[in-house]
Order: C-alpha cells, then sequence, then structure tokens
C-alpha cells in the first residue's frame, strides 16, 4: 500500500488498559502517540468511560483513530483468562497445559464468567450455553481442572 | 446305579465345578436417599460459596453461588465427554471417528520428523 493511501484510511489499535488507570507511559503512550493521537485526551475519556469498573482491571479496547487524527474507542468485558486466574487464585497460567493440573474451577463459576462476558456487544449473538463451554476451554488451556 | 452316598457325592463334585476361583467383593446395598429431600447434589460448590474475583465492578457486592437448582439443567452437562455415536458404516459417526483418526495420524507423524 502507498503512503499516501496507508494516511487515508482508519487505523485500528487493540491494546488491553488497566481500568481507571490509563497513563502516557508506555504501553499507551507510544502505541497511540506514533499515530498522532494526544495520549493525554485519550486517557481522560478512557478513564472517565471505566470509572465504574474496579480500578487495575484489565480492559481491552479497541481504538480507531481517522486520519484527521480524531479517535473513538470501544471497551470490552475482562479477558475470560483474567476471571479464572482470579477465582481460581493462580498468578500465571500453566507452562504445559494438558500435562498437569494447577488448579480446580466449578461449573457455577463458569456459569458466572459466561454470564458477565454475555453483555459484551461481540457476544451478543451466542447462547448462554456457548459462551461457557468457551470459557470451559479457556480453563482447559490454562491448566485448569472443571469440576462439577 | 449310583448308591445313595455316591450320588451325593456326585453332586458335591458338580457343585464345585461352580466354585468362584477370584474374589468377588458383596455388592453394597443401595444408599438410602437423605431423609426429606429428593434431589441430587449436582455441584461440588454449595449454596451461598462466595465466587472470588467475580465481582470486578466498582461497589458490587461478592457474586455469590446459587442453589443447584437455580442452575439451567444445560450446565451439568457440559463437561461431559462427548459420545461418538455408532450409527454403522456410511454413518455420522463413522465419518467423524475417521477423521478423528486421521488427524491423529498427521500429529504423530510430523512430530516424527522433527525428531
Amino acid at each position: 500500500m502507498s503512503k499516501a493511501a496507508q494516511m487515508a484510511r482508519a487505523q485500528v489499535v487493540r491494546i488491553l488498559i488497566p481500568a481507571c488507570k490509563a497513563a502516557p507511559t508506555p504501553p499507551v503512550g507510544p502505541a497511540l502517540g506514533a499515530r498522532g493521537v494526544k495520549s493525554m485526551d485519550f486517557c481522560k475519556e478512557f478513564n472517565a468511560k471505566t470509572a465504574h469498573i474496579e480500578p487495575g482491571v484489565p480492559t481491552p479496547t479497541l481504538i480507531t483513530i481517522q486520519p484527521d487524527r480524531t479517535f473513538t474507542f470501544i471497551t470490552k468485558t475482562p479477558p475470560v483468562s483474567y476471571f479464572l486466574k482470579k477465582t481460581a487464585g493462580i498468578e500465571k497460567g500453566s507452562g504445559k497445559p494438558g500435562q498437569g493440573i494447577i488448579g480446580t474451577i466449578s461449573l457455577k463459576h463458569v456459569y458466572e464468567i459466561a454470564k458477565i462476558k454475555a453483555t459484551d456487544d461481540h457476544l451478543k449473538h451466542l447462547r448462554l450455553e456457548a459462551i461457557a463451554s468457551t470459557v470451559i476451554g479457556s480453563a482447559r488451556s490454562l491448566g485448569l481442572q472443571v469440576v462439577a | 446305579m449310583l448308591s445313595r452316598a455316591a450320588f451325593g457325592l456326585a453332586l458335591l463334585r458338580r457343585r464345585t465345578c461352580f466354585i468362584r476361583t477370584y474374589s468377588d467383593s458383596a455388592k453394597p446395598l443401595s444408599t438410602p436417599k437423605e431423609k426429606g429431600t429428593s434431589e441430587k447434589i449436582l455441584s461440588s460448590c454449595p449454596e451461598n460459596t462466595v465466587l472470588a474475583g467475580l465481582n470486578y465492578l466498582k461497589d458490587q457486592p461478592p457474586v455469590v453461588a446459587k442453589a443447584d437448582s437455580e442452575y439451567p439443567e444445560w450446565l451439568w452437562k457440559l463437561i461431559e465427554t462427548k459420545e461418538i455415536p455408532n450409527d454403522g458404516p456410511g454413518g455420522r459417526g463413522e465419518k467423524m471417528r475417521m477423521r478423528k483418526a486421521n488427524k491423529q495420524r498427521i500429529k504423530e507423524q510430523n512430530f516424527l520428523k522433527t525428531q
């Protein structure tokens, strides 16, 4: 793509930011600054939008930057792995999933996590049963055993 | 003509053929159901257990487990392994089984090539 064509398209930045704690420092600062967005403006807007969330919770955001340097962003629910790790009380997922169990999770936890994720826009067409199976899949990838 | 004693002995001998040569524990009597309730305990997580980490909103009360009966029926079937149906040659089951076996074979061959 030519430089001019690249400049004419809207750019999308996908980034995981702790709620209420956006700051111009890396990783947010360079990611936005490189595309011409004033990171201070973004941080103020982001912190305002995530004010209802507990501070520090990782929030995936999708920032769309127009060629005239204006931006819009969408926030989504925290990642499933974050919830699973918190529920099971572990810091990091297993280095070798499938070769050992590092924690256990109940189906009731899975149900509640699925309920939270179902509020997301990009999942609202799925049945809760389907979302719950994806949560179980993530648990398996982390090395957690799902028990009834 | 067998005498009475010989007849008895013969019966005994026949009976000895049916003595088990292995041990088998007696089947336990079916456990009596809990008094008053006819509900099975489906979950390892009893009612009113605090589910940690799921209250990610500010000032959200802790998320608590509900009673087993308040969860939908499909929840308890999520961790059951899927059984591939056996509908004879040419059916869906055969196709699924063959695909699974082929994928497994490819993975094994690929792994061996790295060795």
